[in-house]
């Protein structure tokens, strides 16, 4: 955890008259797990989106892996988002009529090209070796939630980004994703960030960020 | 008006040259500098060349060297297509060639050589006159200085993600070589050769059924020759031709789409893994471009090779009248001079019927009488351009050496007599010849084949 993998300065977002993140200044050392809780509208998922290359700022600076995201072009940002980054949504947005393992195969056709048999290892890896040739509507939300992080794994991203991953999973299903998540962040050693309303979710991260009304508020780090 | 014609010739050398400027990025100056080098040599070699020996040796010569280069071309095609199936050359390294110092120049030159001596062939062969040959020298190394300087500014524009690969790079520059010299009538080899295939078509056919050619064969009907007799058509030669030259650029584009991927085994991560062979399959794609656009350009040039631009001799037939025993007599010397090897056309016409005809003066030196028609096409007559005769309905190109022969395109011949005073032709047998020959052909095949 020495060198730093996200660095902003200043940090905003503007949307025409509302000021949804405020300067923001903030360092995320290379495999931290960061969780940023906070009220519905304080900021969260702007956050988020900017440091995944979805979004632009309206000011501040941002670099992520050493990459200006501001001077990137929208080619030079899809690079960055195809080859760094991975997202976790709380909706899944898995394409309904494709099965698992071709859900995963997505990602790796719109990264470079597709390879079944990894797709096929990365579903075992998240323990959904049986599920295979099954299509969304078939699994349950923690098994629907699994593919995802599959598919967002599928590409060994240097950054994985959660929106409310577990949001919409009972309390064994969050349990299970979170207890895999540890797991392969110990194998892959990516850095996540995860956005959540859920206390216990976010204790699972190293440190914890508190936003309200587009400003961070506090701060927490877990006590080893 | 000359300028004009030399156009679709400089545009193919500039093509070489950006061919070569891409397929040598490290030769860049060398390239522009010997191709202008070549192109002036290649004017100036070929304008003494057609000075000294005028006539067929000068153009069979250059003929013989673009042909040579497609030799090559095949030579190469096959070459690729062996080696991308993994195996290696134990006697010739294609790479130890091609990175040897001089490879690029050497190429370079060449090419614009045979360009440059291509473009003299649309010229008028200068005679004997020192200046003009010299300001012609001049004027090809300043025209060919701007165009190679031209074309190496003009190729930093192009997408750097094109890159061309030693055969494609080979294949390019022979196809804009030939679509230069496919124009011209004397340096075409598209012609000839779909006439050698249709003729290989029609001797093979001959041979192979010459035991069924009684008319009441147990299996082979009559009317099954006239199935048998699509064999002997133009588009046998055509089709034929175009495989011949078709095949080497369908070969090596085989040969980039299914070459080896990179080993990727070594690499632990699989997203990295998938980069790679992502990137080989991107860059193997777009190698691709120069083969493909190279298949285009022979394709122009087959169809260029069909609309020769020549200057046709093509006289109105002079109306001739048989004599009371029904002779026509045609003088060798009068007013028309048989013998100056022009193509001279005539009309009979006895009782309802007509017939055309010519009479021509052959490479041998031997007068023929022709009709202006063939067995096989509708009878629109034939054409002379330089060195053949060319049928208006085909648009097949006849040696003038086989004028006189029957069979295939030819004009059909007619039985005469020479004379001291001239020619001399039954008008009977010019009619029924006529009648059972043309006539009896766009009868049957509505309108030719």
């Amino acid at each position: 955890m020495s060198s730093t993998i996200i660095e902003t300065s200043g940090l905003t977002r503007n949307y025409i008259d509302i000021c949804a993140l405020k300067p923001l200044d903030l360092m995320v050392p290379d495999g931290e797990w960061l969780s940023v809780m906070g009220h519905s509208g304080s900021g969260k998922s702007t956050l988020m989106n900017l440091v995944g290359g979805l979004d632009r700022p309206s000011a501040g600076s941002l670099r992520v892996g050493g990459e200006d995201l501001l001077k990137l072009s929208e080619d030079g940002l899809a690079r960055f988002r195809r080859e760094f980054v991975g997202i976790i949504f709380q909706q899944h947005h898995l394409v309904p009529y494709l099965t698992a393992v071709e859900n995963v195969m997505l990602a790796q056709y719109f990264h470079s090209v597709p390879d079944e048999a990894e797709a096929r290892s990365a579903l075992e890896r998240v323990g959904l070796g049986h599920r295979l040739m099954n299509r969304p509507g078939e699994l349950s939300g923690g098994e629907q939630q699994r593919v995802c992080i599959a598919r967002a794994i599928i590409n060994s991203p240097k950054l994985l980004l959660g929106d409310e991953p577990t949001g919409n999973l009972d309390h064994k299903s969050t349990i299970m994703v979170m207890e895999l998540l540890k797991e392969l962040r110990a194998e892959e050693r990516f850095t996540i960030i995860m956005v959540t309303h859920n206390q216990e979710v976010a204790a699972w991260g190293d440190r914890t960020i508190y936003l309200d009304d587009g400003v961070l508020v506090r701060e927490e780090r877990k006590v080893s | 008006m000359v300028a004009l014609k030399l156009i679709p010739h400089l545009l193919a050398w500039v093509g070489i040259v950006l061919v070569l400027l891409r397929g040598f990025p490290r030769s860049r100056s060398v390239i522009t500098a010997v191709g202008v080098a070549g192109f002036a040599l290649g004017v100036a070699g070929a304008s003494i060349l057609l000075r000294s020996y005028p006539g067929e040796i000068s153009f069979g010569i250059i003929r013989g060297v673009v042909a040579g280069v497609f030799l090559l071309l095949w030579g190469v095609a096959v070459a690729t297509i062996y080696r991308s199936t993994a195996r290696e050359f134990q006697i010739f390294s294609g790479e130890k060639l091609v990175n040897a110092p001089g490879y690029a120049g050497s190429v370079a030159f060449l090419t614009s050589l045979i360009a440059g001596a291509v473009c003299v062939c649309r010229l008028p062969v200068i005679d004997g006159a020192t200046l003009e040959f010299i300001l012609l020298v001049l004027a090809s190394v300043a025209l060919s200085y701007a165009l190679a300087y031209g074309a190496k500014a003009v190729e930093k524009f192009l997408p750097s993600a094109v890159t061309v690969s030693q055969p494609a790079l080979i294949v390019a520059v022979v196809a804009l070589l030939l679509f230069s010299s496919s124009s011209l009538i004397r340096l075409d080899i598209f012609s000839p050769l779909s006439m050698k295939v249709m003729k290989f078509a029609h001797d093979f056919v001959h041979q192979f059924f010459e035991s069924m050619l009684i008319p009441d064969h147990l299996f082979i009907r009559t009317y099954l020759w006239g199935y048998i007799g699509l064999l002997f058509g133009k588009e046998v030669g055509f089709w034929g031709g175009l495989i011949i030259w078709f095949t080497p650029v369908v070969l090596i584009l085989l040969a980039i789409r299914f070459e080896i991927m990179p080993s990727v085994a070594h690499i632990r991560q699989g997203a990295q893994r998938r980069k790679v062979l992502a990137a080989a399959i991107r860059e193997r794609r777009y190698r691709l471009v120069i083969p493909l656009l190279a298949l285009l350009i022979f394709a122009a040039a087959a169809y260029r090779s069909s609309f020769p631009s020549v200057e046709y001799w093509d006289p109105k037939p002079l109306p001739v009248l048989a004599n009371e025993a029904g002779e026509i007599f045609i003088p060798r010397k009068g007013e028309i001079d048989l013998e100056d090897g022009k193509l001279h056309k005539y009309l009979f016409k006895q009782g309802g019927k007509e017939a055309r005809f010519f009479v021509l003066l052959t490479p041998a030196g031997q007068l023929t009488v022709d009709l202006d028609a063939c067995a096989i096409c509708k009878p629109d007559g034939y054409g002379q351009a330089e060195g053949t005769v060319y049928c208006y309905y085909c648009k097949t190109l006849i040696p003038l050496e086989t004028v006189g022969k029957p069979g295939g395109c030819n004009p059909v011949p007619i039985p005469f007599t020479v004379k001291e005073d001239g020619v001399h032709i039954d008008g009977m047998t010019m009619i029924n010849i006529w009648n059972t020959t043309v006539q009896a052909t766009t009868g049957t095949k509505g309108g030719g084949k």
